[in-house]
């Protein structure tokens, strides 16, 4: 008794803001609904759904939505791997640095996206200037206008808020790993490399997969940054799914067909995340 | 031995340096160029530092938010304060909504035995996998329809329900770890369930309540996608959307755009270096423990 009086509230909210809505946008979903052309709906089935799957506008975006997703996780994930395996060692500063990895987590994606504008200007880019001065490029570049670049500096823009928690959770899963182990190993004759491949890895195999997991389901969504630096260009260039459902829904106004894209994209995503939680976690049983 | 500590030193913070470098330097230089002169900010090579300090940038936010159009500053300036304050009110609504309606649902879940209770713990866990994007698309009609749209305190409902789930995960990850004995001497005293919650359980959990509120705080305020959509007017606009009002518009100086980014996350970059330790107590238990 206590436990529904206690919990009621909580439950009710998120019933209400995402149990309710998840059943409308199914409902819409099989409906041809589109706000331009008020007095119409009517009841499709899966026709949105077909219509989708058998167009280029479902399956460019969602190519181009798993190039971003691979590169970012690579990208994440090698990176982020590297800074806990350094903040992993003991020296002085490093609660500092521990610390300071919060800076970018803590900055929203929005503002993220407005300072990687600012940094990769064509005209007056710190990255532009950093690069000239190196000798690196003869000219100032606009990177963002064309590929294969625009993508590149997508993932890294991206990447840059997401490494430190993905950081700080392998460094947590690094801090589990016994240091006993290690001075067997060092016994033992294990040089660093077999040392990491062979107990490091392993050991943090578990923590990895989390991270592995939960960033391919944020990279699939991303919507925030492609708002404010490309809105999907240049020329569909950086057109995500995120964004494609974003314009069709609240540009085109065609509820129906957005809210199925949008159902296909979370079933991807689903699906994914199952896939990987059964094969990354049946390595760790071995 | 000495030399091989002293490489191992050398390299640690050759890596630290690059670390270091890459994680405040793009801030750092979104800070630097905030208090230049706009025409400084088109120099080859880049200037690095300001020099003279220029406060022009700040003091627009302050005028536009005070004379309005008389003021002459563009037009996301002059709403910029306002979405400030907006963004204040949501994410301090929301994180306190959320601790304390989460730490009632996140007792039970902790530590008492009943039917539904894994049921209801997963049901609020995938209610996190389905993605925001869908449920937008029926969120913004519906609100459109009762007439919620455009209204401060639809998004605090909105956001309430986003970060709920997450908010019980790590306070019933945090009610496990208070020593069960604590709980049982209370009700031998004849504490009801209730006064054991209220007297025990919660002053022991002022870090773990602590933790869920600021990260509550955090993410709210970052939130972007929802304030966007259900939005119309700077009545209901956060510091997020105007961020993206500014960074979208071709029209307005380089210092504006830049200085609006800085200011809208003095208060979640303070707050993170502030409580960083409850923070990553947070952010570590909230995803590992269970």
């Amino acid at each position: 008794m206590l436990a529904i009086l206690f919990s009621a509230p909580a439950v009710l909210i998120i019933a209400a803001t995402i149990l309710a809505p998840f059943c409308i946008a199914v409902f819409l979903s099989l409906h041809n609904w589109n706000l331009k052309r008020p007095g119409r709906e009517r009841f499709i089935g899966l026709e949105n759904y077909i219509d989708w799957i058998t167009d280029s506008d479902f399956w460019e975006p969602l190519r181009t939505t798993f190039t971003f997703a691979i590169l970012a996780v690579v990208l994440i994930v090698l990176l982020s791997l590297l800074i806990s395996l350094l903040l992993n060692e003991k020296f002085p500063g490093r609660g500092v640095l521990r610390a300071l990895l919060l800076v970018p987590w803590a900055i929203p994606s929005v503002v993220n996206a407005l300072l990687w504008k600012w940094l990769l200007n064509p005209q007056y880019g710190l990255v532009n200037a950093v690069f000239f001065e190196l000798g690196i490029i003869t000219e100032y570049q606009n990177v963002l206008g064309s590929m294969p670049s625009v993508m590149i500096w997508l993932v890294i823009a991206y990447s840059w808020i997401h490494i430190p928690l993905a950081t700080l959770l392998l460094l947590s899963g690094l801090q589990t790993i016994p240091g006993d182990i290690y001075e067997s190993a060092i016994v033992d004759g294990a040089n660093i490399w077999g040392r990491f491949r062979y107990i490091t890895l392993p050991l943090l195999r578990p923590m990895l997969s989390i991270v592995i997991i939960f960033e391919m389901i944020f990279a699939l969504k991303v919507f925030d940054i492609i708002f404010v630096l490309t809105a999907g260009g240049p020329a569909d260039a950086t057109n995500v799914l995120g964004w494609q459902i974003y314009t069709e829904t609240f540009r085109k106004l065609d509820f129906g067909a957005g809210s199925s894209i949008a159902m296909l994209l979370g079933a991807i995503t689903l699906a994914l995340a199952i896939l990987f939680y059964a094969v990354l976690d049946k390595g760790t049983e071995r | 031995m000495k030399a091989r500590a002293r490489i191992r030193l050398i390299v640690i913070y050759l890596g630290a340096a690059i670390v270091l470098a890459g994680t405040v330097g793009p801030f750092l230089w979104l800070v630097s160029s905030s208090f230049q002169y706009e025409r400084q900010l088109l120099n080859r090579p880049p200037q690095w530092l300001p020099n003279p300090i220029v406060l022009d940038s700040y003091r627009e936010i302050f005028e536009g938010a005070v004379l309005g159009e008389a003021s002459g500053v563009p037009y996301q300036s002059r709403i910029f304060l306002r979405s400030f304050a907006n963004s204040f009110f949501v994410a301090g609504s929301v994180a306190g909504i959320a601790v304390l309606v989460g730490a009632y649902a996140a007792y039970p879940l902790a530590r008492l035995t009943f039917r539904g209770r894994s049921v209801l713990l997963f049901g609020i866990l995938a209610s996190r996998l389905i993605p925001a994007l869908s449920l937008a698309i029926p969120i913004v009609l519906v609100a459109k329809r009762i007439g919620m749209s455009d209204k401060i305190v639809t998004l605090v409902f909105i956001n309430l329900s986003f970060i709920l789930p997450y908010v019980i995960w790590l306070l019933q990850s945090y009610f496990k770890t208070i020593p069960i004995e604590l709980e049982d001497a209370g009700r031998i005293d004849g504490c009801s369930r209730l006064q054991v919650v209220h007297k025990i359980i919660l002053p022991l959990s002022l870090p773990g309540l602590t933790s869920a509120g600021i990260l509550a705080f955090l993410l709210t305020w970052g939130e972007f996608l929802f304030a966007l959509l259900l939005s119309e007017t700077p009545a209901s606009y956060t510091s997020t959307v105007v961020v993206s009002l500014f960074a979208t518009d071709v029209d307005v100086s380089f210092v504006s755009i830049i200085t609006a980014g800085v200011v809208s996350v003095i208060p979640p970059i303070g707050f993170a270096l502030i409580f960083q330790r409850f923070i990553i107590s947070g952010l570590l238990s909230g995803s590992l423990k269970g």
